[in-house]
């Protein structure tokens, strides 16, 4: 009896199928410990399925991801706060040297102006952009929308997201002060997908069906465009640790290279890089 | 009925009932309509089951077992914190303080218990500065123990203020007995007193819980995190209902996420209730054995 | 001397000495409990101020002036304390009478078979917390607001203020009707006496005698309005400008320490919260003081 049960469980085992190639999460193999991570929240989606996997396959390793933006990360894993620290902006030299920090690039993503889907307005150039921003252009009707104030909505200082637009799409152009301040990309997205007046700006990656993103300057906010560089508001995903990567840090972040990882990435709406 | 100032006000009246009535049953219908099946097994432990994730720790997601579990941890240890200290202020206030003693901590208790909830969470984060700047390899950061901290120091008035009632209000006699059997003021306090105030103290103590359970800007400066799992032990980030209920509102990405904040409104709001149904049936049933014995 | 070992007790050299350990214990609890309490109360806003101080020595004045804006290194927080007033009054203007109507029916007006559960009622709904009132509101002020206020996003003051005023309301209902059950049932018979009818009593006796206690409540439920966090978290906006109409979104002073505090640490920005948080710890001091005062009748 025994030996037939054995044989049919080896068959068993030949004869499943492999759906997908578990061997990345192998390397943390009888691995323990904890992860903690905090700042960008571009992140947070890619880096919650990561987790997922890798503490579905190991009880033993605790993964915590926080969100607080790019400065926030930035600071706090200088600070020695947490193990990794996310930025949706390359962190400064100064920054660099200050905490002695190592960075990890494993995604590329751009940051596109969204409004409600039922909004008319499909484009924008960018001294448009600039003018509704800075609450120069109150009323929607005046490029083309229906007949309604726009509403603002904007992101906290700490932001990446927030930077590299006013960088880039902005060109550093004032922000009105009477937006309203959104503390993530995710909330960003909820607070524009329920306002049929607002106009706000999130990362392509989060892009999906309940918000529409604009085109600037007749270029739409596409991973190709991105990818070509005629979208010009593009931004890596950086992990950072300080100093040099090492345990469980370095395996998180291997693991991200990892065929496996980069189809999350990708999956998630960034395109994959490795360094 | 003559129309005149005072019958109008009457009617007010009655319409105030009837507003706050609506508005309390329609916003918690509301709640209760929106969640989905907030007590089952779905709800907590998503995927993974009791069993699975109780006992061979797998980990939850889309559950609110992380939540529950550092709620109830948190809870469990800002009591441990608050009521030595809390009753410890309240025994004071009603039998050692005299006249101005009195007065003054009283009106510093009265103080502690109207700041916002934002300004305690305020001290405790600059603990959590001064602990790193002082002691950087050990400090604890981010973690139960400081939340518990702060919150302990949030319910510490209504302890004090609970016990300090319920030990004054006490009869006089029963105060003087064992004064005059021989005891002093301590044993005088441990063994008559205590005892006797005993369950006013406790629904005291249950209203406290229910407060540091239901509490958000204290933990979200101290602790508090979206995504903690299991808490591994008090030095570390965890969940909570009432911040997942607050991060959940601003980033759902789809109904689901949606749904489980409704589910967390409505299991926290059964807490809660739980525990203020619990505390008025122990006072109610201390004031009728007070009766009884009068 | 026979050195008998009884549980907890020491026996000292001198017999009148037993010392019990429980009962030390017990002894320490309460003074520590009394000492760490009263000093708890100080530290709190000296560890503040301690961390504020650098800002203060830094960019000083600007604190004062009217607009938030980090970037070009204004840190005035006069924007958010305009937020904390606008959000605070109107909930207070809007809770206040109808608070007032419910304790009377509670306390007098009301059917008797309604006057109990109405005062349960509000028991029960003070332990509701304060993130589950902002979290309903969301979903059922904030599209009232947007469709009466014309397109606006309908995260505003007026949303705060809506469900802070429910949510102050049980605090300020138990107030009134404490002090209106308290007035002297002899006084009360003896206006009934003299002719006045129950609705006369109730306007022209009960509220004047329980005028201490309804000031009373009413400063506390300012306190509790000025200091509360999540619904103008959640509801109000968070746009750190004076705000031009009722429809227009604002920040309090205690929404911005949340924002700031889980998006930034060690900054002027930073540590301009703790100046937020000198703010109302010394508003919220000050109107306790005051209601104390006006309920006990002197100050002590």
């Amino acid at each position: 009896m025994k030996k037939i049960l054995i044989s049919l469980l080896i068959l068993f085992m030949f004869f499943v199928p492999n759906l997908y190639a578990e061997d990345a999460v192998e390397i943390f193999k009888g691995e323990s410990g904890s992860l903690s991570l905090a700042g960008g929240t571009a992140h947070i989606p890619v880096l919650k399925e990561a987790a997922k996997r890798i503490m579905k396959y190991n009880h033993d390793i605790r993964i915590t991801i926080g969100g607080g933006g790019s400065g926030v990360g930035i600071k706090k894993v200088g600070e020695g706060l947490i193990d990794i620290g996310n930025s949706g902006r390359k962190p400064s030299p100064g920054e660099i040297s200050k905490y002695g920090l190592e960075l990890y690039r494993w995604a590329i993503d751009g940051v596109t102006v969204v409004v409600h889907p039922s909004n008319k307005v499909n484009n924008l150039d960018t001294d448009t952009l600039k003018k509704i921003f800075s609450g120069k252009i109150k009323n929607w009707s005046k490029i083309g929308g229906s007949n309604a104030k726009i509403n603002i909505y904007t992101r906290d200082n700490s932001s990446g997201t927030r930077k590299v637009f006013w960088k880039k799409a902005l060109n550093k152009g004032e922000i009105s002060p009477k937006a309203l301040f959104i503390s993530s990309n995710g909330a960003m997205k909820t607070a524009v997908a329920k306002d049929k007046n607002s106009i706000g700006y999130i990362s392509i990656g989060h892009l999906d069906n309940s918000v529409k993103g604009l085109s600037l300057n007749g270029i739409s906010p596409e991973l190709e465009n991105v990818k070509s560089g005629e979208y010009k508001v593009a931004r890596g995903l950086y992990s950072n640790t300080k100093g040099e990567a090492k345990g469980l840090e370095r395996k998180f972040i291997d693991y991200l290279y990892t065929l496996e990882g980069q189809s999350i990435i990708a999956s998630k709406g960034f395109i994959p890089v490795k360094k | 009925m003559k129309i005149n100032a005072a019958s109008l006000f009457r009617l007010f009246s009655y319409f105030s009932f009837i507003f706050y009535v609506g508005v309390f049953v329609f916003f918690i219908s509301y709640l209760f309509i929106r969640s989905d099946a907030p007590f089952s097994s779905a709800s907590v432990f998503g995927e993974s089951s009791f069993i699975k994730a109780v006992f061979y720790n797998e980990p939850v997601f889309e559950g609110l077992y992380p939540a529950l579990c550092g709620t109830l941890l948190l809870v469990a240890t800002s009591v441990l914190i608050a009521v030595p200290f809390g009753t410890g202020t309240g025994l004071w206030l009603s039998e050692f303080a005299k006249g101005r003693k009195q007065k003054v901590m009283t009106l510093l208790i009265d103080i502690l218990s109207g700041l916002p909830s934002i300004v305690i969470g305020l001290f405790g984060f600059s603990i959590i500065l001064i602990m790193h700047k002082i002691i950087p390899a050990k400090s604890p950061g981010f973690s139960i123990i400081v939340s518990s901290f702060s919150l302990s120091v949030l319910v510490l008035p209504y302890i004090a203020k609970s016990t300090q009632t319920a030990v004054s209000s006490l009869d006089k006699s029963l105060k003087l007995s064992g004064l005059s059997l021989g005891a002093d003021k301590i044993e005088n306090i441990r063994y008559i007193l205590l005892p006797k105030a005993f369950p006013s103290i406790l629904s005291g103590i249950l209203l406290a819980i229910a407060r540091c359970a239901e509490d958000t800007a204290v933990i979200m400066l101290t602790g508090a995190v979206a995504n903690a799992g299991i808490p591994g032990s008090i030095f570390e980030r965890f969940e909570a209902l009432p911040f997942f209920i607050y991060y959940t509102s601003s980033e759902y990405t789809s109904e689901n996420e949606l749904e489980m904040a409704f589910n967390a409104s409505v299991l926290l709001i059964f807490i809660c209730i739980v525990l203020f149904i619990i505390s008025y049936c122990i006072n109610s049933i201390a004031f009728k054995r007070k009766k009884r014995v009068k | 001397m026979q050195k008998k070992i009884v549980p907890g007790y020491i026996l000292s050299e001198n017999r009148e000495q037993i010392l019990n350990i429980y009962n030390l214990f017990l002894k320490f609890i309460i003074f520590s409990g009394a000492i760490l309490s009263s000093v708890l109360i100080f530290l709190i806003l000296l560890i503040m101020i301690f961390l504020a101080l650098p800002f203060f020595s830094h960019e000083g004045i600007s604190i004062f002036s009217g607009s938030w804006n980090p970037v070009s290194g204004s840190y005035g927080i006069a924007p958010m304390i305009a937020g904390t007033v606008l959000t605070a009054v109107p909930a207070l203007i809007i809770a206040f009478p109808l608070s007032l109507g419910y304790s009377v029916f509670a306390a007098e007006t009301g059917n008797r078979y309604l006057k109990k559960p109405a005062i349960l009622l509000i028991r029960a709904a003070s332990s509701i917390p304060t993130v589950v009132y902002a979290f309903a509101g969301i979903f059922i002020i904030v599209p009232l607001i947007r469709k009466i206020g014309h397109g606006g996003s309908g995260y505003s003051i007026l949303s705060a203020s809506l469900v802070l005023a429910v949510l102050i309301s049980p605090t300020m209902i138990f107030f009134f009707y404490d002090s209106l059950k308290s007035v002297n049932k002899y006084t009360q018979q003896g206006a009934l006496a003299l002719g006045a009818s129950k609705s006369e009593k109730v306007l022209f006796l009960l509220i004047p005698s329980a005028k201490r206690g309804i000031f009373a409540g009413v400063f506390l439920g300012l306190g509790r309005a000025l200091g509360d966090t999540m619904i103008s978290l959640m509801l109000a906006g968070n746009s750190a400008s004076f705000p031009d109409s009722a429809f227009e979104s604002a920040r309090t002073l205690t929404a911005h320490i949340a924002l700031v505090m889980a998006a930034d640490y060690d900054s002027p920005e930073f540590r301009s919260v703790f100046a937020c948080g000198i703010i109302l710890y010394l508003i919220t001091a000050f109107l306790s003081i005051t209601a104390r005062y006006i309920y006990k009748g002197r100050i002590q």
